[in-house]
């Protein structure tokens, strides 16, 4: 899994952004709320002032928003709130809701009728379609309920019994909301139960030993069967137990995960498959390389490989006005090999405490591989590990080898007494003593050592590993995740309800969220439309390019006018949805959550906070803009 | 609106849907079990053109359900899909790549060009993306198993069978790790099991190799026989042309036999390897090949279309010489002075443009057949139009027949088979390999006594088949040649070195089978000039040369000279490999063209 830069803030660090404020969160949302009351209070002026009259108008506003504040805020009770809410969650529930999660235990079922059962890592591929089918469906249940409720209550007049018994427009609106996330939740549980189970059961299987054979002092190495579209081979050795009939011993990790084997008497016993779910806890480095000549250099040198699109957004407002333009995507930089280049990650908090394990502090590698020349064919791309005080680059430890390991993660260890140079001297060092500085941290230096190879990194590539926590811990932090976008999709839905019928809500609400999917593709667009660089251009360009079947790339190719005019039309409208979009809650990022789960991260407790944050601030600005519609239909003056 | 008028309104509602129901009804109705019930008008036109789900291929449950699960939406569902695996493809996320390959397969399962593409795609892009060569066989792997899916799905695709056979060749034989691959592949017990499944005979000897596991150019084989099966029993040949459809499975043989022997198998199972590819070569000469223009031919009988012309020939002499030679006459004075000229220069001595006019000459001063027939004598005027018929339809055959043997270079192939299944060839070969080895071994005595020996059976050799200038062979030779030289440490040989020739072809320019011929007459005539070759970079030889070695490592391929296949991948582009002959992708036997 390779994390973009924005994945590495902190919460505060995301909120405030101290170098650079214009991107942070904090202005976001604050434009955000500013903006969107302003436009509401304009467009409530206008359509009082077309209601009332000018002045009129004007009163009619500067009285709702006295209300709110004198009246309706204070005098919002609790109770009612609870009594709306229930009422809510009753009608859902009336509504035969809980076929969603009917169909969704369907959906587990035939699922490994499109599951591939070959892959080299099923626990992710689980995993992910898990979560994702569990998100898709919890959206799609969020929008039905909550786009329904108050329009048929509008329209079959029932609204009246409930606004006249006095309840305020604040607890209408807030006690829907809150009913809808409860049927949710409600739903979401054993959703997640199921998917935890049903990963769980899905990967486990079992083996048979096939072959075995003594290799002397005792130990047996041996062959497991051919189940689950691979295999495993295993070495045992004895446990030292009295009458040393007991031996036991692991199988190699294969697809993931590996099994305890243990022979009692003749019977084999072959474990539980172990290691395929797991939440690792990294501890990420700063990412800085050299060149060839061993020059400091920001970016590794670029192999040329195709660049994924995207990852504008975490930019915020600084790329709506346009002062910041690129994209912010992490591309694998590489270093070449045989040379001075290198890698080096800065890592922090290296503490005995917080690495106690006396074999080391244990570092894993996702790295990548690229040949210039075949080269020897049967083995990997070796490279070297080393460790550097970063204080004093002269105490440096002798470099420990390691062949690349693509697409998996290799674990390493880096070993507490190592031997090293310390200037001109060669001695043991001590990892704690000599090698980390006393504020804790520490420099590894990854170089590649086949001539004429590479070897690629980037930040997320390499890290320390100071803790584990539990798989289903981390399941549980990413069905949070979910349900924070339920409530997101939930609260406007509830908005979009109180001035729209309900089918129309439902659209608008849907409408948010295809947006909020969609927004990185909007800001390529916009990003190209700013270089006037030919990309495929906007709505109108588009269409006329398919049309005409002409490539993304070329100039447009009809007269002149006409691609002004089209250019002028398009410019006006992605800058439009650029600012709808903008606006609008960031979904994919929300979603990449399940991505750490299915890839065996934590998820880191900063990123489960942002979350929360951006939903709370578009759960008030719904409620508010609810709230406001509500209150200034005839219904419920 | 009273409520007489709304029932009205539902009435005639009802009415218009029954009305739409009957043709619905008509159109759709699925065929009956009895005999005369065919089925509604769709039906009856799937049956007639054979695009029923059932006679495709193996219905497929999951398919169906996706198909009818997009709603409608079926082109939509695919497009996105098709842009996720491209994202996936450009974030290295291989297991979902497959998944979405997968599910593509499902939406598409009757385009067969996507099955194709997408074989391609995992096959050839995605395992190159690897760095373990074990991964990249998986890969390979993961792409063939994908093009088997496509053929079960659909049987009539000959094109897909084809590819099929194709891939076990071309990707596992000659990829630079090819040495690599076949031996996961004959190790692969899970994939033969596979194969067993698809119905192609892994067991048979027909697929085995020389250690008695499959070996993957004859199971590309069996793959392509299949093929070959379907065609006769009547499936067109799409997308391809019919003589490129049909040289592959022979020329697999013809590669199977090579590659055991670069693996260092010399001895009488090599002979017979290559004694079988002449057969096959042989009856591929007999197949009775489509052709654009409205004849069949056969590769093989270009002598007896030869003779039929030479015979054609005299029996028009007999009857119109006279008037052909009137008619060479009047071609010949109606020449002008420049075109005269470059005639009558001789043709070693044309400037290239005199030379290409002369050619062009020749052509036009034959006179045509059908012209001299017409203004043959009157008494023999009516047969002689009648032979005349009879030699331009021998003629275009004939031409037609030359033209297709040089698209697959058929005498080369039938020539280096016959060359190859000697005796001395095989033991000229083994001695090679032995000298190679004693020399990499650092026994320079032993490897001397072996090289003069092996040169001198090749000498024999080249000289009975000099179309082996062509070959691979010829490389290989000038490189154990130099590797001599460093053992004998001289700079030069002397005049009655076997292979001097030899090498004064391989250095001179013209590298054809004439030169050969001359310069091997100068040497036994004494008179053939010695000339200082420098030694190329005497190197270590390869592993390829050296042949697999059970379970030592692989040497470092740090060959420089560049034949060895170590620069690029092959086929990285996002294309499918082109078709047409084995020749145009990085191969190690690359023949050059014929001078």
């Amino acid at each position: 899994m390779t994390l973009q830069p924005d994945d590495f803030w902190s919460f505060s660090e995301w909120l405030l952004r101290p170098e650079s404020f214009l991107e942070s969160a904090l202005l976001q949302g604050v434009v955000l709320l500013a903006f969107a009351t302003l436009v509401g209070l304009l467009v409530a002026y206008l359509v009082s002032a077309v209601r009332y009259g000018p002045s009129e108008g004007f009163y009619a506003v500067a009285r709702g928003v006295r209300d709110l504040f004198r009246d309706d805020l204070p005098g919002t009770s609790p109770r009612r709130i609870f009594a709306l809410a229930r009422l809510a969650y009753k009608e859902a529930i009336r509504r035969k809701v809980l076929v969603v999660v009917a169909l969704f235990l369907v959906g587990l079922l035939f699922a490994g009728w499109y599951l591939d059962p070959r892959s080299s890592d099923p626990a992710r591929l689980y995993i992910s379609f898990v979560l994702t089918s569990t998100n898709y469906l919890i959206l799609l249940l969020a929008l039905f309920i909550s786009a329904f409720s108050l329009p048929a209550d509008i329209k079959n007049r029932t609204i009246y019994t409930i606004v006249t018994k006095p309840v305020r427009a604040t607890e209408i609106v807030l006690g829907r909301m809150l009913g809808f996330v409860g049927v949710g939740t409600l739903m979401l549980v054993p959703m997640g139960l199921a998917s935890y189970f049903f990963v769980v059961r899905g990967l486990r299987h079992t083996h048979e030993v096939v072959d075995i054979k003594e290799l002397g002092d005792g130990r047996f190495s041996g062959k497991l069967s051919y189940d689950q579209f691979h295999e495993h081979t295993f070495t045992l050795e004895a446990t030292g137990d009295t009458d040393g009939s007991v031996l036991e011993g692991v199988t190699d990790y294969v697809r993931g995960h590996r099994h305890i084997v243990r022979k009692v008497g003749d019977r084999y016993v072959i474990g539980e498959p172990t290691g395929a779910l797991r939440a690792r806890v990294p501890s990420y480095g700063e990412l800085s390389f050299t060149d060839r000549s061993g020059n400091l250099d920001v970016k590794g040198i670029d192999i040329g490989a195709e660049k994924g699109r995207g990852d504008y957004g975490s930019a915020g407002i600084a790329r709506l006005v346009g002062v910041s333009r690129e994209a912010r995507r992490m591309e694998f930089g590489y270093v070449e090999g045989g040379t001075l280049g290198s890698a080096i990650y800065g890592f922090k908090d290296v503490t005995p405490q917080r690495y106690p394990d006396a074999d080391g502090i244990p570092m894993e590698m996702a790295l990548r591989a690229f040949r210039t020349i075949k080269g020897n064919i049967v083995s990997g791309l070796s490279g070297s590990i080393t460790m550097r005080n970063p204080d004093n680059p002269k105490i440096e430890s002798t470099p420990i080898n390691f062949v690349v390991q693509e697409y998996d993660v290799s674990e390493e260890r880096l070993p507490r007494q190592i031997e090293g140079t310390d200037g001109d001297q060669i001695r043991t060092l001590d990892l704690f003593q000599d090698l980390v500085t006393p504020d804790g941290r520490l420099d590894v230096i990854i170089r590649c050592i086949d001539r004429q190879q590479y070897l690629g990194a980037t930040s997320s590539s390499v890290y320390l590993r100071p803790a584990e926590s539990s798989f289903a811990w981390n399941l549980f932090k990413s069905y949070f995740s979910i349900w924070l976008q339920m409530v997101m999709v939930i609260a406007f839905g509830v908005m979009f309800s109180t001035f729209l019928s309900g089918p129309v809500a439902m659209v608008a609400t849907f409408v948010c969220v295809l947006l909020g999917f969609t927004a990185e593709r909007i800001y390529d667009i916009r990003y190209y439309l700013d270089k006037g660089e030919a990309m495929g251009g906007g709505p109108i360009e588009s269409l006329v390019r398919l049309v005409r079947q002409d490539s993304m790339t070329t100039d447009l190719d009809v007269d002149a006018i006409a691609a002004k005019l089209i250019k002028g039309v398009d410019s006006v409208l992605v800058y439009t949805l650029d600012v709808i979009a903008t606006s609008l809650p960031n979904l994919p990022k929300m979603l990449s959550t399940a991505e750490y789960a299915a890839s065996g991260f934590d998820i880191f407790g900063s990123l489960l906070a942002r979350h929360a944050v951006a939903t709370a601030g578009y759960v008030i600005a719904a409620f508010l803009i609810g709230y406001f519609f509500l209150k200034t239909r005839e219904i419920a003056a | 609106m009273n409520r007489s008028s709304g029932f009205r309104n539902k009435l005639i509602y009802l009415m218009v849907m029954i009305a739409m129901l009957i043709p619905l009804y008509l159109l759709g109705q699925p065929a009956g079990g009895s005999s005369g019930d065919g089925g509604g008008q769709l039906t009856q036109m799937r049956t007639k053109y054979n695009i029923a789900e059932s006679e495709l291929g193996d219905i497929n449950p999951a398919s169906e359900t996706m198909k009818l699960a997009s709603l409608g939406l079926r082109g939509v569902a695919a497009t996105l899909l098709w842009s996720k695996a491209n994202e996936y493809k450009v974030n290295h996320e291989w297991d979902r790549l497959k998944a979405t390959l997968n599910n593509i397969a499902l939406l598409q399962p009757h385009y067969e060009k996507v099955w194709e593409f997408q074989a391609h795609n995992l096959s050839y892009n995605v395992s190159a993306e690897f760095d373990d060569y074990r991964q990249r066989y998986s890969m390979v792997r993961e792409g063939i198993e994908y093009l088997t899916r496509g053929v079960e799905q659909n049987r009539k695709a000959s094109r897909l069978v084809w590819y099929t056979g194709w891939f076990y060749g071309q990707k596992i034989g000659m990829s630079d790790e090819k040495r690599q691959f076949r031996k996961l592949f004959s190790d692969d017990k899970p994939q033969h099991e596979e194969l067993r499944e698809s119905n192609i005979a892994v067991d048979s000897p027909d697929a085995r190799g020389p250690d008695g596991k499959p070996d993957n150019w004859l199971v590309g084989r069996q793959w392509l026989l299949y093929g070959y099966n379907l065609v006769d029993s009547g499936v067109k040949i799409r997308n391809q042309t019919p003589i490129n459809y049909y040289q592959t499975g022979p020329k697999w043989r013809i590669k199977h036999a090579e590659a055991i022997e670069s693996e260092g198998v010399l001895d009488d199972r090599a002979k017979s390897a290559w004694q079988q590819a002449a057969d096959d070569w042989q009856s591929f000469g007999q197949r009775s090949v489509p052709t654009t223009s409205p004849f069949t031919i056969k590769l093989g009988s270009i002598l007896e279309l030869d003779q039929q012309r030479q015979a054609l020939t005299k029996q028009l002499m007999d009857l119109a010489g006279e008037t052909y030679r009137a008619e060479e006459k009047l071609l010949r004075d109606g020449l002008n002075d420049q075109e005269r000229e470059a005639l009558a220069i001789p043709p070693e001595e044309r400037t290239q443009e005199q030379g290409m006019l002369a050619m062009q000459l020749e052509v036009r001063l034959k006179p045509m057949w059908s012209r001299v027939a017409r203004k043959a004598p009157e008494n023999v005027r009516l047969r002689a139009i009648q032979l005349a018929g009879e030699m331009a339809d021998v003629e275009a055959r004939y031409q037609k027949t030359d033209s297709y043997r040089g698209q697959v270079n058929y005498e080369y192939w039938q020539t280096l088979c016959t060359a190859e299944q000697e005796d001395r060839t095989v033991e000229a070969r083994r001695l090679l390999f032995d000298a190679e080895k004693a020399n990499a071994d650092a026994d320079i005595d032993q490897a001397i006594q072996k090289y003069e020996q092996a040169f001198a059976m090749w000498a024999e050799i080249i000289d009975d088949f000099p179309v082996l200038l062509q070959d691979e062979l010829s490389d290989d030779l000038m490189r154990s040649i130099n590797r001599y030289k460093v053992a004998i440490d001289r700079e030069d040989f002397d005049d009655d070195f076997p292979l001097h020739p030899f090498i004064e072809v391989m250095l001179s320019e013209k590298k054809t089978s004439e030169e050969y011929r001359r310069l091997r007459q100068l040497q036994k005539e004494g008179k053939l000039e010695r000339r200082a070759t420098p030694t190329e970079n005497a190197v270590e030889p390869t592993s390829s040369e050296l042949g697999d070695k059970p379970n030592g490592p692989e040497k470092a391929a740090d060959d420089p000279l560049p034949t060895d296949g170590t620069g690029g991948e092959p086929s990285a582009g996002d294309k499918p490999a082109p078709e047409g002959d084995v020749e145009a992708t990085t191969s190690e036997r690359t023949p050059m063209p014929q001078g």
